[in-house]
């Protein structure tokens, strides 16, 4: 067990994380404090919380999109920004932020476009991630004549097709039903087998948060903290029927616990 | 079964219901034409034929002067069309300059909206005077005058709209493009101009009529007599109410036919960008 912890390597090392603003009214608002977390290459982080505890504001700030006030990020001793500029970065939104005037595959091939890779190149892989994500047969439709889960695949399978090291997903399924959302589940955690990325997914969804990842850190609100890290075990490769096991209960319910000890 | 009659006479309904939006104005055309060529359109504004002469009679003026009616119409629509064309582009360009230098862009943007509200009827003097000297030709002096107004109109509507196709973007499209480490050309390129499109075509569907418009007014101050609205003036002046219609219906006729024109070029692009 010493062995394996030895060998594990820190990607995303956060410090002492602070991250206030003022509101439009013109008061100061403390979105994060004190936020210290060692993040392992390979992991599945789920950063779970209700809304207004900052977990948005941790993940827009390791992507370089909003700027920390106290305290620093290092990914692979670098900081975000040469990260992003490195475009070492996958982001999944909430929204599936397609463009409209593009078809599915232009969607998928628009971070290679931006990135000039060859013609060749972006057709091969957009076909690629578009398959993996089984959309191959809407690669020539638009963004509107696709659902709302299609269209988040495409999001997905957009934030792929740029190679990323490091995937970055802000609550990505919260607005999909049951159904849509737990095939999403599975098609995530297959790709991140299949890929061996760092994955720091948002939401507030307890048991979403225990399912896929590997580790929940829990954060509570007013001021924004990271209350708890709860360490999921159970089994891989994840399979649904696990949601009905003992196991899963129990780290459900440890996990709910480290929100009623705190300051919910 | 009876689910497929039910859907069947649905469709039935549909296609009567298309029909009706097609028939019902024209019905409603052909009725006012019955009743004006009748006389009754006449007693009922409380007037006479010579003030409001019959559409036979308008339409056979149309062939016994139709060159000149047609040298007119020419003056009119090329004047509306240069003006739209070179006030779209100015427009457009100075919505990109707000775009990317937003402190003086949303300052240049403001003014031309100031200088488009003002009345056309004080703007179309003071461009007669402005382009005294651009030639000894009085034609020319004038074809330039009133082109400089249409411009004026249509560079605001199009420089207002455009920059609210390249301003206000999709939510988080700017930041994806972040997380590529786009640059702004690139952002301007892949995603401003696109999402700007539609914007374009709100801008001209306003912008072609009144571009026919504000070349109709401006004919009416301009120093050279030529044009439709020129010569709607001139012969009401003269109290040829017959030759005036011509050139009223003729004025109709340019504004409706670019905008049927218009409308087929979007709907074209429309098809082309999935707007």
């Amino acid at each position: 067990m010493a062995d394996t912890e030895a060998k594990r390597e820190v990607e995303i090392e956060i410090k002492d994380l602070g991250v206030s603003f003022t509101d439009n009214a013109g008061n100061p608002v403390q979105a994060l404090t004190g936020v210290n977390l060692d993040i392992y290459k390979g992991e599945f982080i789920a950063l779970l919380g209700p809304s207004g505890c900052g977990k948005t504001t941790l993940l827009r700030s390791v992507a370089d999109l909003q700027q920390p006030t106290e305290g620093k990020i290092s990914i692979e001793g670098n900081t975000p920004r040469q990260t992003r500029l490195a475009r070492k970065f996958g982001f999944v939104f909430q929204q599936p932020v397609l463009f409209d005037w593009r078809t599915v595959r232009k969607n998928v091939e628009l971070p290679l476009e931006v990135m000039s890779e060859s013609k060749e190149e972006r057709a091969k892989r957009a076909e690629e991630m578009l398959e993996m994500v089984g959309l191959s047969n809407f690669a020539d439709s638009y963004p509107k004549q696709l659902s709302g889960g299609m269209q988040q695949r495409v999001n997905i399978a957009r934030a792929f097709s740029l190679k990323p090291d490091i995937l970055l997903m802000d609550e990505p399924f919260s607005a999909l039903d049951e159904f849509t959302k737990e095939k999403l589940h599975m098609d995530l955690l297959r790709l991140w087998k299949a890929t061996n990325k760092t994955i720091l997914f948002v939401t507030h969804n307890i048991e979403e948060a225990v399912f896929l990842s590997t580790r929940v850190c829990v954060f509570t609100p007013h001021p924004g903290r990271l209350a708890n890290v709860v360490d999921i075990t159970l089994p891989q490769p994840r399979e649904l029927n696990m949601k009905n096991t003992m196991e899963f209960t129990n780290l459900v319910a440890q996990v709910r616990g480290s929100f009623e000890g705190g300051s919910l | 079964m009876t689910a497929v009659r039910s859907r069947k006479s649905k469709s039935a309904k549909n296609a009567a219901n298309a029909a009706l939006t097609i028939i019902l104005p024209v019905a409603l055309g052909v009725l006012i034409v019955a009743l004006w060529q009748g006389g009754v359109l006449q007693k009922l504004f409380g007037t006479d034929d010579y003030v409001l002469p019959e559409p036979t009679r308008i339409f056979s003026i149309f062939q016994d002067n139709s060159s000149a009616v047609w040298a007119n119409i020419k003056i009119t629509t090329s004047v509306a069309m240069l003006g739209l064309l070179f006030g779209s582009l100015l427009g457009y360009a100075a919505a990109v300059l707000g775009a990317l230098k937003p402190g003086i862009g949303a300052g240049a943007l403001a003014v031309v909206g100031a200088f488009a509200s003002v009345p056309l009827v004080a703007l179309a003097p003071v461009m007669n005077n402005l382009t005294r000297d651009v030639s000894r030709v009085a034609e020319t002096r004038s074809f330039v005058a009133k082109i400089l107004v249409v411009m004026l109109i249509a560079a605001a509507d199009m420089g207002l709209n455009a920059y609210r196709g390249l301003t206000e973007l999709p939510p988080y499209a700017v930041d994806l493009m972040k997380t590529y480490a786009a640059s702004s050309k690139t952002v301007f390129l892949k995603l401003r101009l696109p999402n700007s499109v539609p914007y374009i075509f709100t801008a001209l569907k306003v912008s072609v009529p009144a571009s026919i418009m504000t070349a109709i007014v401006s004919e009416y101050f301009a120093e050279f007599n030529g044009g439709v609205g020129r010569q709607i003036r001139e012969n009401i002046l003269l109290a040829q109410y017959s030759t005036a219609w011509v050139y009223i219906m003729a004025a109709c006729g340019i504004g409706v036919g670019t905008y049927v024109i218009l409308m087929i070029v979007r709907s074209i692009i429309a098809r082309k960008f999935h707007m």
